[in-house]
């Protein structure tokens, strides 16, 4: 997945997602391969039925490029989630990718 | 109680543009709807389109049918366009004689709970825009051809959603004393107030949808436009508080009606609201996933369509069917009525609107409590989605109540619907089964009974919403 000129990379445990508390964690490369290090990244899942009230969550940076987050799923379904990036150098953007069949 | 003898709200509806007054804010409404249906995010979370329409419309509309009668037909946003267009449009012609019932009318509302299911219009900003749309087209195009309400009597699926629903409100409108419409000589509240010089011209309509006030028996096809109440020179005509759901247990000749034994029509229309109410329910738990991925393999298609009808067929056609047939075969068999079975199906049929009631209630009463808040956020995000950001940041974490909260009240609701149901169909068969009455209470109870059933499961369910991918697996 790119976003402008980043390549993210997500992985969702457990397999199959359940209701209750998934992991996600991104990596994050430049167009050269290098990983983007020292960004913020806030997470947002909404489900496709309006009236859901978005989960929200904060990812931590354990490696260099590498950040993870823990969310708290609510509803088994399809998911939206929008990664909401501040990078170092101030620059801002948002990155989206779905979790599809989230298991009750 | 007379809603109109209150203080504040009865003066206020009392006025001669009462109605255009609550209309014009639902108007505005739905065209912010509209706007931001087609131009703004299409994730149904954050655009009002989707949020008024899925959430707050729907669980408003439902409790006010509780607690009060059909508001919503009398604050309709479509009428207001179609009351102005009725400034140029003059019609002339009367809806067609065979048409004049409720067959074309359930075949929309069917129509509607498929499409709503088909292109998941809970997701889809976009689609439920052009839904509204379409609404005014439709009462637009209908009342500018034809003459009087033909649209909200004969067309809107809405309506008569609202129509079977207030049969269960506590408040109807009604006359306040009968011996003064006995000595009435102009019949205003029908005919409407004509000019004194002119007879052929009308300064204030009568009612559109052909309730004679005096004659008129509860709240089907009553919008609650108040036309009659603004039409009779005696000021006889309220808002008045009554028991909820006993014109379903009695059968006299309504105006506008005729008899609820010999309406096939209005008997299919209350099962389709009751059954309808559990498939409705049925599109947001897991297990639908699970039978139409069957259904799929079974039929070996990909597509929704064919799955979906599958489903529509065996829960709103087969299984009501099915059911209701047994009661009848069982009532007729055990009581030793003499009663034919279509007769029987059909009269007791209405016994089942205030369990279907209580199913729509839980349903939507779970999306309006669940998601209460979430209008602010969305409308703070409309104004800035336009460059307008005056409500300030959107507060995403607002939350309703919790589900597990509201799920008691959802099994509240069905419970008091089930109760609803039983003392329905046993006023019924007591008043008007000399023989046996008990046993003809016991197979519609029954159907109760397992209606309840159903929707207890159902609402005990995990929800899941997913659009669906068939032959995914």
């Amino acid at each position: 997945m790119k976003t402008a000129d980043l390549t993210f990379a997500h992985e969702i445990s457990p397999q199959p997602p359940r209701v209750g508390k998934v992991t996600i964690t991104l990596n994050i490369q430049d167009t050269s391969g290098a990983p983007v290090a020292g960004a913020h990244l806030a997470l947002e899942g909404n489900m496709s039925h309006a009236g859901m009230v978005p989960v929200l969550a904060e990812a931590k940076e354990v490696q260099p490029g590498r950040y993870q987050s823990v969310m708290e799923l609510s509803m088994a379904g399809d998911w939206k989630v929008t990664v909401h990036v501040t990078l170092s150098d101030g620059r801002k953007l948002d990155h989206d990718f779905e979790i599809k069949g989230v298991e009750p | 109680m007379d809603l109109l003898r209150l203080p504040l709200a009865g003066s206020l509806l009392k006025k001669r543009h009462a109605r255009t007054l609550l209309q014009i804010p639902l108007f505005i409404i739905s065209a912010a709807m509209i706007f931001h249906g087609l131009l703004g995010p299409q994730l149904a979370p954050r655009n009002l389109a989707t949020t008024l329409t899925w959430v707050h419309f729907r669980g408003a509309l439902i409790l006010v049918l509780l607690l009060a009668g059909n508001f919503f037909c009398l604050a309709c946003p479509f009428m207001l366009v179609r009351n102005l267009a009725r400034k140029f449009f003059h019609p002339v012609r009367n809806w067609p004689r065979r048409l004049r019932n409720k067959w074309l009318s359930i075949g929309l509302f069917v129509a509607m709970l498929f499409v709503y299911e088909w292109f998941d219009l809970w997701a889809s900003p976009w689609w439920t825009a052009w839904l509204i749309v379409a609404y005014f087209a439709g009462a637009l195009l209908i009342d500018a051809v034809f003459k009087h309400a033909t649209f909200c009597k004969f067309v809107c699926p809405i309506g008569q959603f609202n129509f079977v629903a207030s049969t269960v409100s506590p408040f109807e409108v009604a006359v306040r004393d009968h011996d003064v419409c006995e000595s009435c000589a102009t019949k205003d509240c029908i005919r409407g107030v004509r000019e004194v010089e002119a007879p052929l011209v009308t300064i204030q309509r009568g009612c559109e949808l052909a309730l004679f006030q005096p004659r008129k028996v509860g709240n089907v096809d009553c919008t609650f436009c108040l036309d009659c109440v603004q039409a009779c020179p005696h000021d006889n005509v309220g808002i008045m508080s009554r028991v909820p759901a006993v014109e379903l247990a009695v059968d006299p000749m309504r105006s506008g009606i005729g008899f609820f034994s010999k309406r096939k029509d209005l008997a299919v229309l209350a099962v389709v609201f009751g059954f309808g109410g559990l498939l409705n329910a049925f599109g947001m738990i897991s297990p639908v996933y699970a039978l139409e991925q069957w259904l799929a393999k079974l039929f070996r298609v990909n597509t929704e369509f064919p799955v979906l009808a599958s489903i529509f067929t065996l829960f709103l056609v087969i299984e009501p069917l099915l059911l209701i047939g047994v009661a009848s075969w069982i009532t007729r068999v055990w009581s030793g009525s003499q009663r034919p079975l279509l007769l029987l199906a059909v009269r007791y049929s209405y016994s089942l609107v205030p369990i279907g009631f209580g199913i729509w209630l839980a349903h939507y009463s779970f999306h309006l409590l669940t998601g209460l808040y979430t209008v602010i956020p969305v409308t703070q995000s409309a104004f800035a989605d336009f460059g307008w950001a005056i409500l300030g940041q959107p507060h995403w974490s607002l939350p309703g109540l919790a589900p597990n909260v509201v799920q008691l009240f959802e099994f509240g609701f069905v419970t008091l619907g089930l109760l609803g149901s039983l003392l329905v169909s046993y006023s019924i068969a007591v008043s008007e089964e000399m023989v046996h009455p008990v046993r003809v209470f016991i197979p519609w109870a029954t159907l109760s009974l397992l209606m309840a059933g159903a929707a207890f499961w159902l609402l005990s369910q995990p929800m899941e919403m997913r659009a669906v991918a068939l032959g995914s697996g």
